[in-house]
């Protein structure tokens, strides 16, 4: 990429009487790297929806009493879920890089009176967060502070 | 629907968007240890033993987080897959996926935070 696109790049000068179509993705979309990617992007959600609902699964067994909660923590050790949660990393560290990279490019000119950062400042503000709240977040489910 | 589904468009990009910015910043963590770290042994059992877990998980700080490593994600795995589903030659058939998906989103959202708040 040689620089930011210009917004209305793709925009007509001038609104003409030429019907559009919408955009359909071409039959040959997997030989195109920058679809599969797009795609992938878009396929992470079906990973999020389960690990939210896996997510929702063990809070659920913590507030259903030790039993159960026991229960659940020791089904997390089966190979399925341990696969899944491969998986999951996988996505989650595909999502933060795609999503965080894009981010700053997504800024309006302006907030308000406030000039948003340059794009290096936001981006390497958005990595130090993730690595921070991933750091706390482990260190004290894994048992390390507090 | 189409017309109600361009009206919520803004809250559920809201929750999309907060599924792709917070969710991806708490899931990195959690998968790592609830996920992966300590099936695998690799962490201390008493960190996630129940006692423990359910003083870190019952405060309100603990809720908040919980609540939103649930219920963020759905949003953003909803709208993602939607968006799947239009881009395999789907616009058509969107009425019905599009509802389906944010039912289920709207569903485990509630019980999302009805289990932090039984705590």
């Amino acid at each position: 990429m040689a620089g930011p696109a210009h917004p209305d790049a793709m925009a007509p000068s001038k609104p003409g009487k030429t019907r559009t179509a919408p955009p359909q993705m071409p039959a040959s979309w997997w030989s195109h790297p920058r679809i599969r990617t797009y795609l992938a992007f878009d396929a992470t959600g079906i990973v999020y929806l389960l690990l939210g609902l896996v997510a929702l699964r063990v809070v659920w067994a913590l507030g259903a009493g030790p039993e159960v909660w026991d229960a659940t923590i020791a089904s997390l050790s089966n190979p399925l879920y341990i696969l899944f949660h491969v998986i999951g990393l996988v996505s989650v560290l595909f999502v933060g890089v795609r999503f965080f990279g894009f981010f700053p490019k997504a800024q309006p000119p302006r907030i308000g009176p406030a000039k948003p950062p340059p794009q290096p400042v936001i981006l390497a503000g958005l990595y130090a967060a993730w690595l921070g709240v991933t750091l706390l977040f482990a260190a004290i489910l894994g048992g390390w502070i507090f | 629907m189409k017309h109600f589904l361009l009206r919520i468009e803004p809250v559920i990009w809201l929750l999309f968007g907060q599924g792709l910015l917070i969710g991806t910043m708490l899931l990195t963590g959690w998968i790592l240890v609830v996920g992966l770290a300590a099936p695998l042994g690799l962490v201390d059992a008493a960190a996630l033993s129940f006692d423990r877990a359910h003083a870190l998980a019952s405060n309100i700080v603990g809720r908040l987080v919980l609540a939103a490593l649930i219920v963020l994600p759905l949003w953003k795995g909803a709208h993602h897959m939607r968006h799947l589903s239009i881009d395999f030659r789907g616009a058509d058939r969107d009425v019905v996926v599009a509802p389906v998906l944010y039912a289920v989103a709207t569903i485990g959202s509630l019980l999302g935070i009805l289990a932090v708040v039984r705590l």
